[in-house]
C-alpha cells in the first residue's frame, strides 16, 4: 500500500514559519541545518526518536530537491536505500512515490548484489519529502540561513572540549538554542561554482551561497581539520531537441519492485513508466575537450574528485580513444528535460553546446541549464564518532557531503543515523552505533570514521566484507527490529509488520526443514529436476531449494498443504535457502568482530600518558584517530598486534573499575528505554 | 617486493587479529568487562612446541576439539582415552597409512585443565627432523586440524583466562617478538623462487577478484562486457591447475635453508671474509687486502655448539660505481634484512681513539649497516646483533683494555667482542657469545623450522584451492557467491603473502576500467 495521499503543495508551505522570531519556541532538542537528503532524513529521524526538532533550510522550495541525477539506488546504493527504509527513513517510500522507471540491476548476478534502482520525477520526490516532513509530529521547518554555530564550555561529565548550544540566524541576531545540532551543508560549506573560466561562490546553481560564518566556526573555533573536494553535474538538455531515434531504448522492468518494505507496489503503474536512452561519445567529443582545456579552470585544479563519477573531461583524458556511454534519463513525467548521465562538464556554456552536438542523437540539441563544477569544504571524518558526532564537540553531528561522501543514498544513510544520535544526545540517551557486520550503513560509517577519505566516498558492494549476509532482501530483519527495540526510530506499525515477516519466515523455514526425503523420493515428487546427489542421501526442503532449478513455487505445488500458506515470501525463502550455508560460515567471523567492537575505548584517553608500553608512533596514530572501539583500532594502519594487546589489557582494567562505580547504570538505561517505548507507543502513527 | 617494516608487522597482525574472512586463526578476546568469555574455537591447531635444532625429545602439541580424535586415530586408542594428565607410552601411527612413525609418550589434557583451557594432546617423540615432519604431516591429515599460527597457543590460553595480568603484559612483547620472527621468515621465503610463485598467484588472483567485482559493481551501467568473466574463468582454471600440480609435488623448487641464519656484514676491508674463514676453519672465502674482494654471498653451513647455523659472508657496504659490486651490496643488505643474527664487523683502526666517541661511532655505524633506515630511533634488539671489533692485533695492549673496559659501560650497544682473525686472539670469548646467541635463537621454534612453515603453506594453499572451486561451482548460479570464493582464496593466499584489502581491489578496478557513473 502507498500510505501517502498528497494534498496540494502550497497549503503546506503556509504552515511553515519563514521568520525565526515567529517560531513557537526558542529552544529545540535538535536543530538540523540543511534540507537535502541528509538533512531531511536527520530531521525526520530525530523527530521519530522523540526530539522536538527544527529543520532550517535556506529555501523551503528546495527541500528534498535532487540536485544532480534524477535517480535513486543502484548497486550498493540500493542496499543503503533498503536499510534507510528498514529504519523507517523517507527515501525508500519517496522513491516508490516518485519513481517513473524501476529496474533491479544485477538481476543475473545473485540476490546479494541486486541493485534496486529507479529514475525519479524530481517534482514528485520533492513533494513527497516536503509533505512527509510537514506531517511529522514534533518537527518544525524554518526558512532562513544560519550565520553561526553557538558553542560553549563542555559538560565536564562527558568527553569533549566544547559543547554546541544552538545557532545564530543570518537575519539580524536571532538566536535559537538547542541541545544538538546536525550540520548537513552538502556542497554549500565554502562552496565555489566553476563554469568555464569563471568562479563564483555557491553550492548549487540558482541558490545563494551559505554564510562564511559556519565554516569559520568549524575551522577556527572548534579547530577541526577541513579538506576540499570537488564534484560536477552535466548540462540539462531540452527533450524535444534530441533525436531519440538515434539512441538505444532502455526499458524499465515490466513489474516495478518498490524500495520500501511497507509498499507492495509503486505509485507509477507498470505501463506508465518511461524509458531511458543509451548513446555514446564520438571522437568529436574528445576533440572539443582537448581544444577547450585552457578555458576550463575546474579541471585544471588538483582538488580531489571522485574516480567513479568523473567529468567527461577526466574520462577522455584518462581513457582516450574510447567510446564512453551517455545515458539520457527522463527528469519527470511532465518535465521536458533530459539528464545526460556521464556528461558532467565544466567548460564554458558555448563549448558545452558544441560538445553535446558531437553526439549523433544530440546534433541539434539545446541546453536548458549548463553543467558546472563545485568545490566545497568537508570535515575530515576521522574526527567523528560512530554516532557521527564530532568527537571534540558535544552535541554537534555531521552528515552527508560535509563528511566527504557523494551520493543521495550515502547522505540519507548518514543523515538518518546522525538524526537518531542527535535526538538521543538531546534526550540523554546513550549513543548507538551500527556495526559493519550488520549493515551497509555500518560499513559506510566505519569506513568514514576509521579510515577517512581521500576522494568523495561512494558505496560499492565490494566494500562490505559480509555482502552475502547484508542483502537488500533482509534489511528489515537486520535493522527494523533493532531500530524499534534498541534505537527508537521505527514506528510501531512498521515494527509489527517486521515481526510478522520474521515469524512467517521462521515458520516457512521450519516447514521446509521438516520436509525430509531420500533423493529417490524427491525425484518422484519433483520429476522435472535433475539431481546429482547419491541415491541414499536424505535431503530437506531447504537443501532442495538450494538447487538452481528448484523454486519455492515448485515445492509448494508438490506440498500444498504445508507450503502454500507461505507463498507470500517465496522469493525471500529461495534467497534464504541459497545463502544460509554461506552466512553460517561467516557468522563466526562476524561474532568476533562484534565482540571487538563491543569493547569501547574511552574518548578522553590521553594516549601519550597511558601507562602501558606503546611506541611513540602508535600513540600518535591512536591520538590522531581516537578509535572508539578496539575493533576500529585493529583496522588502523600502523597499529601493531602488541599495541592491541596492551589496549585490550587497558580496557579490561578500566572496564572493571567502571563496573564498580556504575553498578546501577544498566538499570537506568533500561528505564529510559522503557519510557521511550511508552512514549513511542503513545504517538499517533 | 620487500614490504616496509611496518607493513610486515601489520601483516602479521592481520594474521593474528582479523583475517578478514574465512576461518579466523584465533579469537582474540578473553575478557569483556572482566568476565571471561573464552570462546571455544572450532578449529584445532597443532605445532612443534619444542625448539629447533639438535634435541633428544621433541614435543608436538595440539589444542582444540579435534585433539581427542587426533590422539585416538594416531595411537590406536579407539576404545577410551588415556587417563588425564598421565604419561602413556604408545606407538604413534599415521591415521591414513597406519604406518608406525615413532614410539613415544602421549598426554591427554581434557578441557579446562590444560594450558589453553581446551582439550589438548601432547606427543613426546624423538627429535629427528624426519620423525617430527612425519608426525606433523599426520596431524595435518586429521579433519579439523591445521598448523598453529605463531603464538596461537599462548593466545588461546589468554582467551581462556589462563594467563594472569602480568603474563598478559608479557604477551604483548611475545607477540612483538613473534611477528618480528615471522616477518624475517616471510622475507626469507619471499625472496626465493617459491616466494615469487606465491606472489605471482596473489597478483593474478587479485586481478581476478578486481574484475569480478568490477563486473558486479559497475557492469550494468558501464562498458564492462561479459567477456571479462571468461577471462577470469580461464585465469581461475589455470591457477587451480597450477596449485594442484604444486601441491602434489612437495619437493619441487624449494631449497631448504635449515638452521639459524647468521650474516656477517660491515664496511669493506673490515675482515668479514677472514672471520668466515676463521669460523669454518678453512679458506671458504677469498681474502685479500683489496677493498671489495667479496662481491657475492658466500654461504657455509656450520655447527656451533650443536646448533645448525648457516653463515653468510657478504660484500662490504659502500657506494660503488661498479655495477657488480653494487648488486653485491644490494644482496648484502637483503641478507641482513632476513638474518636471524647479524655479526657487524668493524676495523678497530677505524675507531676514534676516545672511547666515548668510539661508542657514538659504533652507533652510527650500526645505523648504516642495519636495514631499518626509516626508523632511526629503533632500539637494536641485543639478541639480533653482535658487534665484532676485528684486527685488535693492530692496537696497543693498553688501548685494547681501555676500549674494552669503556665500551662495556656504554648502554644501548649490542654485545661487543674484540678479536683478531689474524692471531685468533679473543676468538674463544667470541665463540662463547655467539654460541649463547644461537642457543637463544634455537630455543625459539620460529627461527628456521622449515617443516612448520611448509605445513602452514600447504594448509593455506589447500584452502585457496578449495575456495576457487566455489567460484567454479557458483559461476553461473550466483556471482556474489562465486566472488566470495575468489575472495576467500585470496584471503588464504594472503596468509602467506600478505593481506589484500578492499581498497587495493578498487584501485585495480579504477585503473583497468573507465567507470563513469
Amino acid at each position: 500500500m502507498l500510505t501517502k495521499k498528497l494534498p496540494p503543495l502550497q497549503s503546506f508551505l503556509s504552515l511553515v514559519s519563514r521568520l525565526g522570531s515567529h517560531l513557537a519556541r526558542q529552544h529545540y532538542d535538535v536543530i538540523v541545518v540543511g534540507g537535502g537528503h541528509a538533512g531531511t532524513e536527520a530531521a525526520a529521524a530525530a523527530a521519530r526518536v522523540g526530539a522536538e526538532t527544527l529543520l532550517v533550510s535556506q529555501k523551503i522550495q528546495t527541500i528534498g530537491a535532487l540536485s544532480c541525477n534524477p535517480s535513486l539506488g543502484g548497486v550498493g546504493k540500493g542496499q543503503l536505500v533498503k536499510e534507510v527504509d528498514a529504519l523507517d527513513g523517507l527515501c525508500g517510500r519517496a522513491g516508490d512515490w516518485a519513481g517513473i522507471h524501476f529496474s533491479i540491476l544485477n538481476r543475473r548476478k545473485g540476490p546479494a548484489v541486486w541493485g534496486p534502482r529507479a529514475q525519479l520525477d524530481r517534482q514528485r520526490y520533492r513533494e513527497f519529502i516536503q509533505s512527509e516532513l510537514l506531517s511529522t509530529p514534533r518537527l518544525t521547518v524554518l526558512e532562513d540561513s544560519v550565520e553561526e554555530l553557538l558553542v560553549s564550555e563542555p559538560n565536564p561529565e562527558e568527553p569533549g572540549q566544547h559543547r554546541v548550544t544552538g545557532i545564530r540566524l543570518a537575519n539580524g541576531s536571532h538566536l535559537i538554542s538547542a541541545s544538538s545540532v546536525v550540520l548537513t551543508t552538502g556542497t554549500f560549506l565554502s562552496g565555489s561554482l566553476f563554469l568555464g573560466q569563471s568562479m563564483s561562490p555557491g553550492g548549487r546553481i540558482g541558490d545563494a551561497p551559505s554564510s562564511a560564518g559556519l565554516s569559520q566556526t568549524l575551522r577556527e573555533r572548534l579547530g577541526l581539520r577541513i579538506g576540499r573536494l570537488r564534484t560536477g553535474t552535466p548540462p540539462r538538455i531540452v527533450k524535444d531537441s534530441v533525436d531519440l531515434s538515434l539512441a538505444h531504448v532502455h526499458p524499465p522492468d515490466s513489474h516495478p519492485t518498490p524500495f520500501s518494505f511497507l509498499n507492495t507496489h509503486t505509485r507509477c503503474k507498470p505501463e506508465e513508466q518511461l524509458p531511458c536512452y543509451l548513446t555514446y561519445t564520438t571522437p568529436g567529443v574528445e576533440r572539443v575537450v582537448q581544444e577547450s582545456l585552457h578555458l576550463n579552470c575546474h579541471i585544471q585544479q588538483d582538488t580531489k574528485g571522485p574516480r567513479y563519477c568523473p567529468s567527461i573531461e577526466s574520462r577522455v583524458l584518462r581513457f582516450p580513444g574510447r567510446q564512453h556511454q551517455v545515458w539520457l534519463e527522463p527528469e519527470g513525467v511532465t518535465s521536458d528535460l533530459l539528464y545526460p548521465q556521464g556528461l558532467s562538464m565544466t567548460m564554458p556554456p558555448d563549448v558545452q553546446l558544441r560538445l553535446i552536438r558531437e553526439i549523433p542523437a544530440m546534433h541539434r540539441a539545446e541546453i536548458h541549464t549548463p553543467g558546472y563544477g563545485v568545490q566545497y569544504d568537508f570535515v575530515c571524518p576521522t574526527q567523528l564518532s560512530p554516532a557521527l558526532q564530532v568527537k571534540s564537540t558535544q552535541g554537534l553531528f555531521l552528515a552527508g557531503q560535509i563528511n566527504g561522501t557523494t551520493g543521495y543514498e550515502e547522505a540519507a544513510a548518514q543523515g538518518l543515523w546522525a538524526g537518531v544520535n542527535a535526538a538521543r544526545w538531546a534526550l540523554s540517551m546513550p549513543p548507538v552505533a551500527l556495526s559493519r557486520t550488520e549493515s551497509y550503513i555500518g560499513v559506510l560509517i566505519d569506513d568514514l570514521v576509521s579510515r577517512g577519505v581521500t576522494e568523495p566516498y561512494r558505496m560499492f558492494t565490494s566494500r562490505a566484507e559480509f555482502r552475502t549476509s547484508l542483502r537488500p532482501d533482509n534489511a528489515d530483519l537486520r535493522l527494523t527490529l533493532k531500530g524499534f527495540e534498541e534505537v527508537g526510530c521505527v514506528s510501531t506499525l512498521r515494527y509489527q509488520e517486521a515481526v510478522r515477516v520474521r515469524d512467517s519466515l521462521q515458520d516457512a523455514l521450519a516447514a521446509l526443514q521438516a520436509l525430509s526425503f531420500s533423493t529417490h523420493n524427491w525425484r518422484k515428487k519433483l520429476p522435472d529436476m535433475r539431481m546429482s546427489e547419491a541415491k541414499g542421501t536424505v535431503l530437506t526442503g531447504m537443501d532442495m531449494l538450494q538447487y538452481n532449478d528448484v523454486s519455492f513455487e515448485m515445492l509448494a505445488s508438490a506440498f500444498p498443504e504445508c507450503l502454500s500458506p507461505h507463498m507470500e515470501f517465496s522469493q525471500r525463502l529461495k534467497i534464504e535457502a541459497v545463502y544460509r550455508p554461506h552466512c553460517n560460515l561467516q557468522k563466526k567471523e562476524i561474532e568476533r568482530i562484534q565482540k571487538e567492537e563491543n569493547m569501547s575505548l574511552p574518548q578522553d584517553i590521553d594516549y601519550f600518558s597511558l601507562p602501558v608500553s606503546l611506541s611513540q608512533e602508535v600513540r600518535e596514530i591512536l591520538d590522531r584517530v581516537r578509535p572508539s572501539t578496539l575493533g576500529a583500532a585493529t583496522r588502523l594502519q600502523g597499529i601493531t598486534p602488541a599495541a592491541i594487546v596492551h589496549l585490550l589489557n587497558y580496557v579490561h582494567h578500566t572496564g572493571q573499575k567502571e563496573r564498580r562505580t556504575h553498578r546501577n547504570r544498566p538499570d537506568q538505561k533500561k528505564e529510559r528505554e522503557e519510557e521511550l517505548c511508552a512514549r513511542n507507543a503513545a504517538l499517533p502513527q | 617486493m620487500l614490504p616496509s617494516i611496518h607493513r610486515g608487522i601489520w601483516r602479521a597482525a592481520e594474521h593474528i587479529l582479523r583475517t578478514s574472512t574465512g576461518t579466523p586463526p584465533c579469537r582474540f578476546l578473553s575478557t569483556f568487562n572482566g568476565v571471561p568469555v573464552g570462546i571455544a574455537d572450532a578449529e584445532t591447531i597443532f605445532a612443534l612446541s619444542s625448539g629447533h635444532g639438535r634435541c633428544g625429545v621433541a614435543v608436538v602439541r595440539a589444542s582444540g576439539p579435534a585433539s581427542a580424535t587426533a590422539l585416538r586415530c594416531m595411537t590406536g586408542l579407539t576404545r577410551k582415552l588415556p587417563p588425564p594428565r598421565t604419561a602413556l607410552l604408545r606407538s604413534i601411527t599415521d591415521p591414513q597409512s597406519k604406518e608406525v612413525l615413532d614410539r613415544g609418550l602421549v598426554f591427554w589434557f581434557p578441557a579446562p585443565h590444560s594450558f589453553t583451557g581446551e582439550d589438548s594432546v601432547e606427543f613426546h617423540i624423538h627429535g629427528g627432523p624426519a620423525v617430527i615432519t612425519a608426525v606433523l604431516q599426520a596431524l595435518g591429515s586429521v579433519p579439523g586440524m591445521r598448523p598453529a599460527e605463531a603464538g596461537e597457543f599462548t593466545r588461546r590460553a589468554f582467551q581462556a583466562g589462563k594467563l594472569g595480568l602480568t603474563e598478559v603484559e608479557g604477551l604483548g612483547d611475545l607477540i612483538h617478538a613473534e611477528t618480528e620472527a615471522q616477518r624475517r621468515q616471510a622475507l626469507r621465503q619471499m625472496s626465493g623462487e617459491l616466494g615469487r610463485l606465491y606472489q605471482d598467484w596473489t597478483h593474478k588472483l587479485k586481478r581476478c577478484l578486481a574484475h569480478v567485482e568490477a563486473f558486479i559493481d559497475f557492469s550494468e551501467d558501464e562498458l564492462i562486457e561479459d567477456g571479462i568473466l571468461n577471462q577470469v574463468d580461464k585465469s581461475v582454471c589455470d591457477l587451480q591447475a597450477e596449485m594442484e600440480r604444486h601441491l602434489k609435488d612437495e619437493r619441487r623448487g624449494e631449497r631448504l635453508r635449515s638452521g639459524v641464519q647468521v650474516v656477517i656484514a660491515g664496511a669493506t676491508n673490515a675482515g668479514k671474509s677472514s672471520l668466515l674463514n676463521t669460523l669454518c676453519q678453512r679458506p671458504a672465502a677469498i681474502v685479500s687486502p683489496i677493498a671489495g674482494t667479496t662481491r657475492d654471498i658466500v654461504e657455509t653451513a656450520l655447527d656451533i655448539g650443536g646448533f645448525p647455523v648457516l653463515l653468510s659472508d657478504t660484500a662490504g657496504l659502500r657506494e660503488s660505481p661498479d655495477l657488480v659490486e653494487r648488486e653485491g651490496v644490494r644482496r648484502a643488505r637483503e641478507r641482513v634484512e632476513q638474518a636471524d643474527l647479524t655479526l657487524v664487523v668493524v676495523d678497530c683502526a677505524d675507531l676514534p681513539s676516545d672511547a666515548q666517541r668510539a661508542a657514538a661511532f659504533l652507533q652510527e655505524h650500526l645505523g648504516r649497516v642495519l636495514p631499518n633506515q626509516e626508523q632511526p630511533e629503533t632500539v637494536y634488539p641485543a639478541d639480533r646483533f653482535l658487534l665484532v671489533l676485528n684486527k685488535t692485533d693492530m692496537l696497543h695492549e693498553e688501548q685494547k683494555l681501555k676500549l674494552d673496559r669503556e665500551l662495556r659501560q656504554v648502554s644501548g650497544l649490542p654485545p661487543v667482542c674484540l678479536i683478531s682473525c689474524h692471531t685468533n686472539e679473543g676468538l674463544q670469548d667470541f665463540l662463547t657469545v655467539l654460541h649463547s646467541s644461537v642457543k637463544t635463537l634455537c630455543g625459539d621454534p620460529l627461527s628456521g623450522a622449515p617443516t612448520l612453515t611448509q605445513a602452514r603453506h600447504r594448509a593455506h594453499l589447500q584452502q585457496c584451492f578449495a575456495a576457487l572451486a566455489q567460484y567454479q561451482r557458483y559461476r553461473d548460479i550466483d556471482l556474489a557467491l562465486a566472488a566470495e570464493g575468489v575472495r576467500l582464496g585470496l584471503t588464504s593466499l594472503g596468509r602467506i603473502t600478505g593481506r589484500v584489502g578492499a581498497e587495493e581491489i578498487l584501485d585495480i578496478i579504477f585503473k583497468d576500467f573507465c567507470i563513469g557513473k
